[in-house]
């Protein structure tokens, strides 16, 4: 019920158009931009996040697009719809590479990367839809208590499991599932309201 | 509370990636025993976590990366089109029977041996590949190694000059670096704060000339136990043209100029 309201409401997670998906999926390549110039500040924010480097993040973002254009067939629209795949496909890469690479080592290719120009005026007309979705998301995150929301984002955003969460802020292992599952059930009802 | 019950609970943290090894396990033992209110349940979880990506703050991409990834996918599209219409092309030709019988006996007689072949390539290839996993790995522990000399060095060296970077607000901790003439600076800093909204720390070289610029120079921030180790190998040649060092938070990937006050500074000559 949940998650057919969603969709039915936002359909193709935001994008009100399926038909676009389709035409990507036919290997179009008008489509592919089109969905890039919707998508990729999301996911370029999201990588961004997850890394906390704009020029690795940039890589990440470009091997994300890269690899949904030469994989398009591993998206099945009647599994799910597609944004929320992108996103996940997205922050699995992030986390790859975050996991893949000691600490030492990103330090020193960090010094040799070439920084990359960044636009320093988002596009708000374009990134309208996200914008709002982004700022709902934000704010039922924010009627949870800090430690909830920290305990979420460390899982989300730094690839950590319970007991690595409850190590991490010296909790008990018991007190940090309940904040996260609790948080996640309290976001969901919030959305559920919203949508 | 029955079992499947039990693991239903798990499931939003398990499409959040935050379940240990063993509930990890039962659950997805669950799952592919076919348990179908728990598909769906994480069919929803999967859709809840994916909106979490909403919370990273806003960052735009470069029109540089736009432009990468688009040449990339024309290319991939016009090499699949001109593929295709070479199969096209020659789908049309007609083909005479005898021919067809003759490239199926070959194939036939080819069989095993291809096979064969393609086993010891794989093999070989397999080899190459962890041969080049090893090669790669070493070399990168000798850089670890020649970094943690130079690092050592500049420590040790009596014509290092240490230089403390105070912070403007004392309830922060201080900076220190040492810098060689030659070698380098090597910055440290204990118990260091990681700054907000993703911002990271700059380090700026302040020049004596009056109104020279400040030099835009190595991005840093602290390790999880705030702990800052950070070698800046091009600092400028002659130390006594710097008046001090300043530290400032700037947004991901730093700034060509300061886009904030300095947070440390520490007076170098």
């Amino acid at each position: 019920m949940f998650l057919a309201a969603i969709t039915s409401k936002y359909g193709d997670g935001e994008s009100s158009d399926p038909a676009l998906v389709e035409r990507f999926l036919r290997r179009d390549v008008s489509a592919f931009e089109e969905l890039y110039d919707r998508h990729s500040r999301v996911v370029y924010a999201l990588v961004v996040r997850i890394l906390q480097q704009g020029a690795t993040a940039e890589e990440v973002v470009q091997d994300v697009f890269l690899h949904l254009w030469r994989n398009a067939g591993q998206y099945q629209a009647n599994r799910g719809p597609f944004v929320p795949w992108l996103l996940t496909l997205a922050r699995n890469r992030a986390l790859d590479h975050l996991r893949l690479k000691s600490e030492r080592q990103r330090r020193r290719e960090d010094q040799t990367e070439e920084l990359p120009a960044i636009a320093q005026v988002p596009d708000y007309e374009k990134a309208l839809d996200e914008k709002r979705r982004a700022e709902r998301v934000r704010s039922l995150m924010g009627t949870l208590s800090a430690q909830q929301k920290k305990a979420i984002e460390m899982a989300y955003f730094e690839g950590l499991s319970h007991s690595e969460i409850a190590a991490s802020l010296k909790e008990p292992l018991g007190t940090v599932k309940s904040w996260i599952r609790n948080g996640l059930l309290r976001l969901k009802e919030g959305l559920q309201t919203a949508s | 509370m029955s079992e499947h019950d039990q693991l239903r609970e798990l499931i939003e943290a398990y499409a959040l990636g935050a379940l240990d090894a063993n509930e990890r396990a039962a659950l997805e033992a669950h799952l592919a025993a076919g348990c179908p209110e728990c598909a769906k349940a994480l069919e929803e979880a999967r859709w809840l976590v994916s909106q979490l990506a909403y919370l990273a703050p806003s960052a735009e991409p470069s029109d540089m990366l736009r432009a990468r990834i688009l040449r990339s996918v024309r290319a991939d599209a016009a090499e699949s089109a001109g593929g295709a219409r070479i199969t096209e092309a020659k789908s049309s030709r007609a083909i005479p029977f005898w021919l067809w019988a003759g490239v199926a006996a070959l194939l036939l007689l080819s069989i095993y041996s291809t096979w064969d072949a393609r086993k010891m390539q794989q093999e070989v290839a397999d080899m190459h590949s962890r041969a080049a996993a090893e090669l790669k790995e070493r070399q990168q522990l000798e850089q670890d190694l020649t970094v943690a000399k130079h690092e050592a060095w500049i420590l040790t060296d009596p014509n290092s000059k240490k230089i403390d970077i105070m912070p403007t607000d004392k309830a922060m901790p201080k900076l220190e670096a040492m810098w060689h003439p030659q070698l380098g600076i090597y910055v440290t800093a204990q118990k260091m704060p990681m700054p907000k909204n993703n911002k990271v720390l700059q380090l700026w070289l302040i020049p004596k000339a009056p109104g020279a610029k400040p030099m835009p120079s190595h991005v840093f921030w602290p390790d999880a136990n705030g702990k800052i180790g950070e070698m800046v190998d091009n600092p400028p040649e002659v130390m006594a043209e710097t008046k001090a060092l300043a530290v400032t938070e700037e947004p991901p990937g730093g700034s060509p100029q300061p886009t904030s006050t300095p947070i440390w500074v520490g007076g170098v000559s």
